[in-house]
């Protein structure tokens, strides 16, 4: 009866969108860096800690008012035993563990065991409890017991929460963590030289009456002052074999220090790549909008340079030279496969919100065609542009859901095309594609605040501002009028198509947007 | 257009789409490839003849062909250090020859130039260009495009002015192109060659005469009737 109530409740809690909500929210909140309030919960937690320090020590020597010591003892500690608990219950999935056993015992054919997932509910938790962080938030909170006055050093437990909310000291433990075994090496080598050194030490000055070692403890400070090569001189050895063990011990404090100073710069030049790709990957999680150009080639950086101007580029290149390169020309080029899930998951590239466009632009159809498919497996909508090399291929890169396809040698016949019939329209369009001379051909979007300075195609005065106007392109029918009439209604959502001089076109926009123009 | 013939250097892919889209210009386009080994393009293309040519040729035997005053030649090889050297060769040969080259990068392009092409296409900077124009300005790419590949009515042309007095000792700025005669003036070409934007400053000063060229973009109908009316059209 129990067991069928356990396991019913498990379910009706594990399929609740409700509670499912709000533990994802609190998981995030708690644990997911890309989650947009966990910076504002980080830094909320981290004033917390420096209020608390600030009070301890302020403490000392002088007399804090009431209010804050229970906001110290109390507040404090209160906000961070709920933090601790709900940690706890964000670690892990309880419902999930019973789930699972009643499935695995239903399937088996036998009679749901209880005993089994509580026991594993007890271990996955109790795994929780037993590490570092989390023994660390449990001390945080022990100051809430002020009344026991050694427990208030307990405060400085909430100092090492720190590690949770400031990443680069996590960057810093991480980077120490991967040098354990070299560490462990130096911290054993320097426990023997100190134990061989006090014990050799205390025996050859201890029974020396102008000595300052008196005691095994004095010895050990000795052997610790010395070794760490900081050597305060408060107390020295007088005989000659003290001094003989001394000058062991210094030459051992020097390889000790260089062996600590050399592994420290080792593992830091050995993670340096990680870490900068860690740095890159939020970076590029914290973009909003960016076009992303699979592929680095001749082609891909003329575009990447154009499209830079206005927009974040972000360019994925699986060749390493390329990359470099890529680096070189001062691109943000990122060494990760286009055509592999793995490497959106890893780079956590959310195609919907933040990508533009994606532009195959490799020079290989077989490679621009698999990273097609790969965004297409996950990514419906995105919009893909691909550069065409064999002609043979276009169906192919079609099939791969392509969006629009580019042939670079049809665009060369049409060029020729137009070499050979209109040589001087041929110059004057090759103008406008280019900038030549600062003349340029734009799309201005009429917008609601354009609306209210002008309702017809005719008030618009652009031959002041020396502008062509070829024509206006209506949203609504999807069709382009070329040099409208000047009744022409004007709707949002419409384009202007016009040419001339980049800055004129500049001042007419404003113009168009400024209020009361009209 | 004054040219009749077109000589296409380099049997690639570059190769069948020029000659697709330029074979209604010219009467007589001849294709030659470097070398036999080169392996055929699309057979549909085959149907056209191919010479071969080798680099150390001496191209005089050119002349017998054709008349080189009336040829606009197209180097397409896709090694460019050979395009270059083919450029320069022919330039060599022929001073007023109309050479147009395709240049895969800028510094190409540059060295092409410098070759003597009278018209250097760098696929890298024009593949980018459009690629980019697509999009950030999709409207117009596709307006242009239409116009381009003529899709639409709308048309592109050329009109130089003739006998005719009509715009004789007139500004630019005097007339009113869109509202009068249903066509958008963009570029004035005066006859030193040079281009200048309807709107700038030299070309609203300039006095129309005849021998200047119009590039105008208009429906098909309405250019005819202003080229009828200002006097000799070039296309």
């Amino acid at each position: 009866m129990l067991k069928r109530l356990i396991v019913n409740t498990a379910y009706s809690i594990n399929t609740s969108k409700k509670y499912a909500k709000n533990k994802q929210f609190f998981y995030n909140l708690l644990e997911n860096s890309d989650y947009k309030y966990k910076r504002i919960f980080d830094f909320f937690m981290i004033a917390l800690i420096f209020a608390s320090v600030i009070i301890l020590v302020r403490e000392v020597k002088s007399h804090v008012n009431d209010e804050l010591l229970f906001f110290n003892n109390y507040v404090i500690s209160i906000i961070f035993l709920i933090e601790y608990l709900l940690r706890l219950w964000v670690s892990s999935s309880v419902t999930k563990i019973i789930i699972e056993q009643s499935e695995y015992d239903a399937m088996l054919g036998k009679e749901f065991e209880l005993l089994k997932p509580l026991k594993e509910i007890l271990r996955v938790k109790f795994k929780y409890i037993i590490s570092v962080k989390a023994i660390i938030d449990l001390l945080a909170i022990v100051p809430f017991f002020h009344q026991l006055r050694l427990l208030r050093i307990f405060v400085l437990f909430r100092v090492f929460k720190l590690f949770r909310y400031a990443k680069s000291i996590q960057t810093f433990t991480s980077v120490i963590a991967a040098k354990k075994f070299e560490f462990l090496t130096l911290a054993i080598f320097a426990s023997i030289v100190i134990f061989v050194s006090s014990v050799l030490i205390y025996v050859m000055e201890a029974n020396n009456p102008t000595s300052p070692i008196d005691t095994l403890f004095e010895a050990v400070y000795w052997s610790i002052v010395t070794i760490s090569t900081v050597g305060y001189g408060d107390i020295t050895p007088v005989t000659e074999a003290g001094r003989v063990v001394a000058m062991f011990v210094i030459v051992a404090g020097i390889a000790v220090f260089s062996f600590t100073t050399s592994l420290i710069v080792t593992a830091f030049t050995e993670k340096l790549d990680e870490i900068k790709d860690i740095k890159l990957i939020d970076d590029v999680a914290k973009m909003k909008e960016f076009y992303l150009i699979c592929g680095y080639e001749n082609v891909s950086k003329e575009v990447a340079k154009k499209l830079s101007i206005n927009n974040k580029v972000i360019i994925l290149e699986k060749n390493l030279a390329k990359v470099e390169q890529g680096k070189k020309d001062g691109f943000f080029v990122l060494n990760y496969d286009p055509g592999s899930i793995e490497s959106y998951k890893k780079l956590r590239i959310n195609i919907k919100t933040q990508v533009k466009a994606i532009l195959c632009l490799s020079y290989s159809d077989v490679e621009n065609v698999y990273t097609a498919l790969t965004v297409r497996s996950f990514n419906k909508d995105v919009y893909i542009l691909s550069i065409l090399k064999n002609k043979m291929n276009k169906n192919k890169l079609i099939s791969a859901g392509v969006n629009e396809l580019f042939y670079e040698k049809e665009l060369v016949g049409i060029i020729a095309k137009e070499f050979a019939g209109q040589p001087v329209a041929f110059e004057a369009i090759h103008a406008l594609r280019s900038n030549y001379n600062g003349i340029d051909m734009q799309e201005v979007v009429i917008t609601q605040r354009v609306l209210n300075n002008f309702a017809m195609a005719g008030e618009l005065q652009n031959a002041k501002y020396k502008i062509v106007l070829l024509g206006i392109y209506k949203k609504s029918k999807k069709r382009f009028f070329f040099n409208p009439l000047d009744g022409t209604i004007l709707e949002a959502g419409d384009y202007l198509l016009i040419i001339g001089n980049i800055q004129f076109i500049k001042e007419f926009r404003n113009f168009l947007h400024k209020k009361g123009t009209k | 257009m004054t040219q009749t013939s077109a000589l296409i250097f380099g049997y690639n892919e570059y190769t069948s789409e020029i000659k697709k889209n330029i074979s209604s210009h010219y009467k007589n386009i001849h294709v030659f490839k470097l070398d036999e080994n080169i392996t055929p393009i699309d057979k549909e293309d085959e149907s056209y003849e191919v010479s071969i040519f080798d680099l150390s040729d001496n191209w005089n035997h050119l002349s017998d062909i054709v008349d080189i005053e009336e040829c606009v030649a197209f180097c397409i090889l896709e090694d460019m250090a050979e395009n270059i050297f083919l450029t320069l060769s022919l330039r060599d040969t022929f001073k007023d020859l109309i050479i147009v080259a395709l240049a895969a990068d800028k510094e190409s392009a540059d060295k092409l130039t410098l070759a003597g092409a009278s018209r250097v296409i760098p696929t890298t900077q024009t593949t980018a260009n459009v690629i980019v124009d697509m999009l950030e300005k999709p409207i117009v790419t596709e307006v242009l495009h239409d116009i381009l590949y003529e899709k639409s009515n709308l048309k592109i042309a050329q009109i130089k002015v003739g006998e005719n007095d009509y715009f004789e000792g007139k500004y630019p700025s005097d007339i009113e192109w869109s509202r009068q005669h249903g066509i958008i003036v963009l570029s004035i070409v005066h006859e030193d060659m040079s281009t200048e934007f309807v709107y700038s400053s030299k070309a609203q000063h300039h006095v129309i005469k005849k021998g200047d060229i119009f590039v105008v973009v208009g429906y098909e109908l309405e250019i005819k009737e202003f080229e009828k009316m200002i006097g000799s059209g070039c296309e």
